[in-house]
């Protein structure tokens, strides 16, 4: 155990180098935003007819922000649109084909092409609204099921304004099968869709089947034309321009985009085009800005046409060149609505990349392009997309480890997620095992997941699992075991003022203040969880069913593995892999409701039933003595305290088996659980009535696997175990779902830990927190996200010292939490860390 | 495990403080275990609480709302809240803590608990996998962990039959023979050697030096006979005006040249800090250094570099702490 100890002096990590000419320009050009000559931003494009319907806002239904614009956006996107002149027999086709033919058309011959100067990629403009292709009659009956009285859209309306959360079938979110793409090229998966179409039954390729696999035929070769288009567009520039080297760029490009992506791809130019352009279609075809959408191991599938190319004389740094190129394109998914502000970003859209990670045998599959791909991060940071997830486990090489630590200091903050193999894999098994998928995932291919999004984990190519489709408020629950099944305030809209009436819209599980025993108030609880995830349940099926019959995303079926095989469109259960998500919201401020309930009621008889429930219905004003016990007395989830995390276990528990019994009926996809918290969880807070814990309405709920907001008093290893516990911990006997681990959130769950910027000073310290992460692989969670405190959270924290219990100053020889330190000591800290992270 | 044998009763110690994941008491991610009572009264402690064996209640303003529920239920009226605050009559005040348990906010605090050997083993083990990956371990301090030695040797026995690496923050002032108990479980020593000249060591922290330095010595020793490449710390806060004198920085590396037989693997200037002030007012005490400025990070270099011309292996010095902003 004993190490030699050198004190070290603080070497600062080198910074990157500074960016080429080329990169530099495109990069500030990026930025330029709405200055910019040139941009991304949606064109639309219809059919003609007067019943036209080009924006599908079902996918916007998990953003309760978008709400009040949905009616607006529809109708501005069908007055800008221009019309595409339709073939002859367009109107005789089945929806899915005439969708296809149309996407195609818009792409190929009407969206402008360009490239901009010194890029090394062509594919600029994908950002479309395209005619959702519906007859009059297809488009009466979809109004009828979506903007209808008893329609989806009030559906969901309802579900949120009542702090239940919200659902709905969304785009993107997967991985597409971009090894095989490349491998094959367009021209393999053609010929594949042809022989299989071949193979149908007369009576077959008259029907659905025969429609879906035509669809996607003529959407195979969409990618090959637009390629020509660019490659022509190369040639034309080529010989217009003088600049030698440029001249030489161009013709490269040309003689690519001649080959990619219709046939294999041999160089690594070619494979990042053809990435690109396939890419960039799936976000055409779903008319979908990038959410989600992401590339999987990029570092392992490339490696291959890297290794080639170095080995043929490409210099390393413009493989990098041409992967920054990469970088810069995918940001322009943002200028879809880059008119509407902070140049159209609203949030991380989440094309995610992966990095590293376990492969067969244990074997950690770092390699030369994983280091690039850090460089070319590291040297265009901070720029959003694509947005890279590292994958760490045990035995995660120290090289890496020291790469990523001085990335972490340098931006005060990870430039990436963080996902940990072995706990992500357990959840994956157990998912397998659950849902009878182990033809699909199994010991021999799990170490092949990759995250979606952020930190969704799915396994690549042949799974669709919906991952931010039904977003849960599980604290919903509490308060109808409080109420009998009751909201126990009235919603009211803020526009008209006027209340609804409360209604019995839960199981009765009746009066809480007759519950004798804590058991039997977690019994109407259970039956509470019960009917809220059967509540989603419901609401889901109804946009999820008029996906699957009017919105098929047939170019994207080409690339999910299943759909050709099935002749099933992705949006109706194609994949081979079919889920649909729920993400619970609200986990640590339903567990810490739950123990204050249990504490205050119950155990210590601080007050009686109906007393708590009278706080809440005043907010908790006139109960401040209540209010204070709840919050400081009560035990909380996140101190890996093994009560108080008993219940988080518990809680668990039911909700994921509650989960686990449904299924889509209009498109069979079992539902599995996770917890992504979005920003749900600042936002819903203003929506649900104060809760048992201490928390007023207003306040935020806890995010995702989260503690409660400054309930992890004991820091980042007490947080981190409780974490871990929460998700199953380790099977003592070795019969976890992989290995020893248990997992019983197969999506994985974010998590977020702040540290004091001092943990990464200098060398000494970063190996310490080096440590922390190998150490977190044991003990954490699936995903983490590391934030550095900065000198903003600690004035938050001045202003609210009741929210930031847990932030601790501790130097030599000296500790206290930093809440507790007076006005002017607090101010000199800040002035430190303010200095700390000028210098 | 034989101490535990040989008793009836189980043992316990009086904590004041579990801290987690720490980088600054020891090598790797340690937990660090605050003892409750130290030998000695430095003017200018930076863990106030920790001093006094006995608890001690505190209260901290910010947290209060003023429910006046803490001075319903003291039992001896000690406690009154004033405009400008709580008042703990602290002559009254038996430090029963009733008005703690009560405070709905934590706004008084009991500081000083009782821990019970195998509920303490419990808790430090439940960072087993960070100790493991940082080669951290668990580090006793204090106050004066030798002060509870009894339970210390025990405990830190207990953690070695677990493999868990041992460290012990000591401030040395104790019987020689507490030492060869400790140091036997123990494998790295941090060793307080604060001020060189006897006279100011007993003015400033209540104690002469000579025993301290006898034990600072023994312990050198006996890892000199030991012969497994342990080796322990120094440690010198740096006051100013009381530690930080040019004489004895140098005289507190010649000591280590000359006494400590090369046991010394590192030797840390620890920055004064201001910001226990709030500590001193909330336990009713005065505290001489309340507006002493922070040293600058150019002062520390330069003892740094008075430490490093002393005579000890110049590698083995460095500094810690959160020094002055510049210009503020």
């Amino acid at each position: 155990m004993q190490r030699a100890f050198v004190p070290k002096v603080g070497v600062e990590p080198e910074p990157p180098p500074p960016l080429s000419p080329r990169i530099q320009w495109l990069r500030d050009y990026y930025f330029k935003g709405t200055q910019r000559t040139w941009n991304n931003e949606f064109t639309a494009w219809t059919t003609g007819t007067p019943w036209d319907l080009l924006f599908n806002e079902m996918t916007y239904y998990i953003v309760p922000e978008t709400y009040p614009l949905l009616q607006t956006m529809g109708g501005s996107f069908l007055q800008a649109a221009r019309p595409v002149r339709l073939s002859d027999h367009f109107w005789s086709l089945s929806l899915v084909e005439r969708r296809a033919w149309f996407v195609k058309q818009v792409m190929v011959h009407h969206v402008p092409k360009e490239v901009l100067p010194g890029d090394l990629i062509a594919g600029a403009r994908f950002n479309v609204q395209t005619s959702m292709c519906l007859t009059r009659q297809e488009r009466r009956q979809y109004d009828r099921l979506v903007t209808g009285r008893h329609g989806v859209r009030q559906q969901v309306l309802w579900f949120h304004n009542h702090g239940y959360g919200n659902a709905g079938a969304t785009s993107g979110h997967l991985i597409p099968d971009h090894v095989r793409a490349l491998r094959l090229g367009w021209q393999g998966i053609h010929a594949d869709l042809h022989a299989r179409y071949r193979e149908l039954e007369p009576d077959e390729q008259r029907g659905s089947m025969g429609a879906q696999l035509g669809a996607m035929i003529t959407a195979a070769s969409m990618a090959r034309e637009v390629a020509a288009g660019y490659a022509a567009l190369c040639r034309r520039m080529a010989a217009a321009g003088d600049d030698g080297r440029r001249r030489s760029e161009l013709v490269q490009m040309a003689a690519n985009l001649e080959r990619v992506p219709w046939l294999p791809s041999r160089t690594f130019w070619e494979a990042v085009q053809a990435l690109w352009i396939n890419h960039m279609l799936v976000m055409s075809d779903e008319n979908y800005p990038g959410p989600g959408v992401s590339f999987g191991r990029i570092d392992q599938y490339l490696l291959p046409y890297w290794e080639y190319s170095l080995a043929h004389g490409m210099d390393r740094e413009f493989g990098k060149e041409i992967l920054k190129c990469f970088w810069i394109h995918c940001n322009t998914a943002y200028d879809a609505m880059i008119r509407n502000g902070n140049q159209g970003i609203t949030a991380g859209f989440g094309q995610l990349i992966t990095l590293s990670g376990l492969g067969p045998d244990g074997r950690d599959m770092t390699n030369d392009l994983t280091y690039a791909i850090l460089e070319v991060i590291d040297e265009m940071s901070p720029i959003l997309e694509p947005k890279p997830n590292v994958r760490l486990h045990r035995n995660s090489p120290d090289q890496l480890l020291d790469r990523l630590v001085a990335m972490i200091s340098r931006n005060a903050g990870a430039p990436f997620l963080l996902n940990f193999d072995e706990r992500a894999m357990a959840g994956l098994m157990r998912q397998a095992r659950l849902a009878g998928e182990s033809d699909y995932i199994h010991a021999g291919n799990v170490h092949d997941y990759a995250p979606v999004g952020c930190l969704e984990n799915t396994m690549a190519g042949n799974d669709r699992s919906g991952t931010v489709d039904n977003n849960l408020n599980l604290l919903k629950a509490v308060e109808l075991t409080l109420t009998g099944g009751k909201d126990l305030l009235p919603f009211t809209d803020p526009l008209s003022g006027r209340s609804a009436r409360i209604r019995q819209d839960g199981p009765t599980t009746g009066d809480a203040d007759r519950f004798e025993t804590w058991e039997a108030f977690w019994d109407a609880y259970a039956r509470q969880t019960a009917f809220i995830i059967q509540r989603c349940v419901d609401l889901y099926e109804l946009s999820e069913s008029v996906r699957a019959r009017f919105f098929p995303t047939p170019y994207l079926s080409c690339l999910v593995t299943g759909c050709a095989e099935k002749a099933l469109d992705v949006t109706r259960g194609g994949a081979q892999i079919n889920h649909t998500t729920l993400e619970a919201v609200t986990f640590a401020t339903t567990v810490d409701a739950l123990l204050a309930v249990k504490y205050l009621v119950y155990d210590r008889k601080r007050c009686t039933m109906a007393q708590l429930i009278q706080a809440l219905r005043n907010n908790w004003d006139g109960f401040e003595v209540l209010r204070a016990m709840a919050r400081n007395k009560a035990p909380k989830y996140g101190r890996d305290d093994d009560t108080a995390d008993e219940m988080g276990r518990r809680v668990m528990e039911l909700w994921t088996r509650e989960t686990w019994k449904h299924r889509t009926h209009a498109t069979g996809r079992q539902f599995r659980p996770g917890m992504l918290s979005w920003n749900y969880w600042a936002g819903d807070g203003f929506l649900m009535a104060a809760s048992a814990d201490g928390r007023k309405q207003g306040q935020f709920l806890s995010n995702a696997i989260c503690p409660s907001n400054g309930a992890d008093i004991y820091g980042p290893t007490a947080n981190a175990n409780s974490v871990g516990k929460v998700l199953g911990g380790r099977a003592a006997d070795d019969r976890g779902d992989w290995e020893n681990y248990l997992n019983a959130l197969p999506n994985g769950a974010s998590h977020t830990i702040s540290f004091n910027p001092a943990i990464v000073r200098d060398p000494d310290h970063r190996e310490k927190f080096k440590a922390f992460l190998k150490a977190y692989a044991h003990n954490g969670g699936t995903a983490l996200q590391i934030n550095m405190i900065d000198a903003d959270l600690l004035r938050d924290a001045q202003q609210h010292p009741q929210e930031y219990r847990h932030l601790l100053v501790r130097v030599t020889g000296y500790n206290a939490y930093f809440t507790t330190v007076g006005k002017e000591l607090q101010d000199e800290i800040i002035a430190r860390l303010t200095h700390c992270a000028r210098s | 495990m034989t101490i535990l044998a040989n008793n009836a009763l189980p043992l316990t110690a009086r904590l004041l403080e579990i801290q987690r994941m720490s980088t600054e008491d020891g090598p790797g991610l340690r937990t660090t275990i605050f003892f409750k009572g130290c030998s000695l009264k430095c003017r200018w402690c930076h863990n106030p609480e920790s001093i006094a064996a006995h608890p001690q209640v505190m209260w901290v303003e910010n947290r209060c709302i003023g429910c006046g529920t803490c001075a319903e239920q003291c039992p001896e009226g000690a406690l009154t809240l004033t405009g400008q605050g709580m008042v703990i009559d602290r002559q009254v005040c038996r430090n029963c803590s009733i008005c703690a348990e009560a405070c709905p906010t934590a706004a008084l605090e009991r500081m000083g608990k009782k821990w019970r050997m195998e509920d303490l083993l419990v808790e430090v083990l439940k960072d087993r996998a960070y100790f493991d990956a940082s080669g951290g371990g668990v580090t006793l301090s204090g106050g004066e962990p030798a002060l509870q030695v009894r339970f210390a040797s025990a405990f830190l026995e207990r953690l070695r039959e677990q493999g868990v690496h041992t460290a012990l923050d000591t401030c040395g002032l104790y019987e020689v023979g507490i030492l060869e108990q400790l140091m036997p479980v123990t494998d790295l020593l941090l060793y307080d050697l604060k001020l060189m000249e006897p006279m100011r060591h007993h003015k400033l922290t209540g104690h002469d030096n000579e025993r301290i330095l006898d034990n600072a010595i023994a312990a050198a020793r006996h890892l000199r006979h030991r012969a497994d490449g342990r080796r322990m710390w120094i440690r010198t806060p740096i006051i100013p005006g009381a530690t930080d004198g040019q004489e004895n920085i140098i005289g507190i590396g010649r000591f280590i040249a000359t006494r400590l037989e090369g046991m010394v693997s590192r030797w840390e200037l620890c920055v004064f800090n201001n910001l226990c002030a709030d500590k001193y007012r909330r336990l009713g005490l005065a505290w001489p250094y309340a507006d002493y400025p922070l040293p600058t990070a150019h002062r520390m270099e330069n003892l740094a570099d008075m430490a490093r011309a002393s005579g000890v292996d110049a590698d083995i010095v460095c500094w810690s702490g959160a020094t002055a902003v510049k210009g503020a």
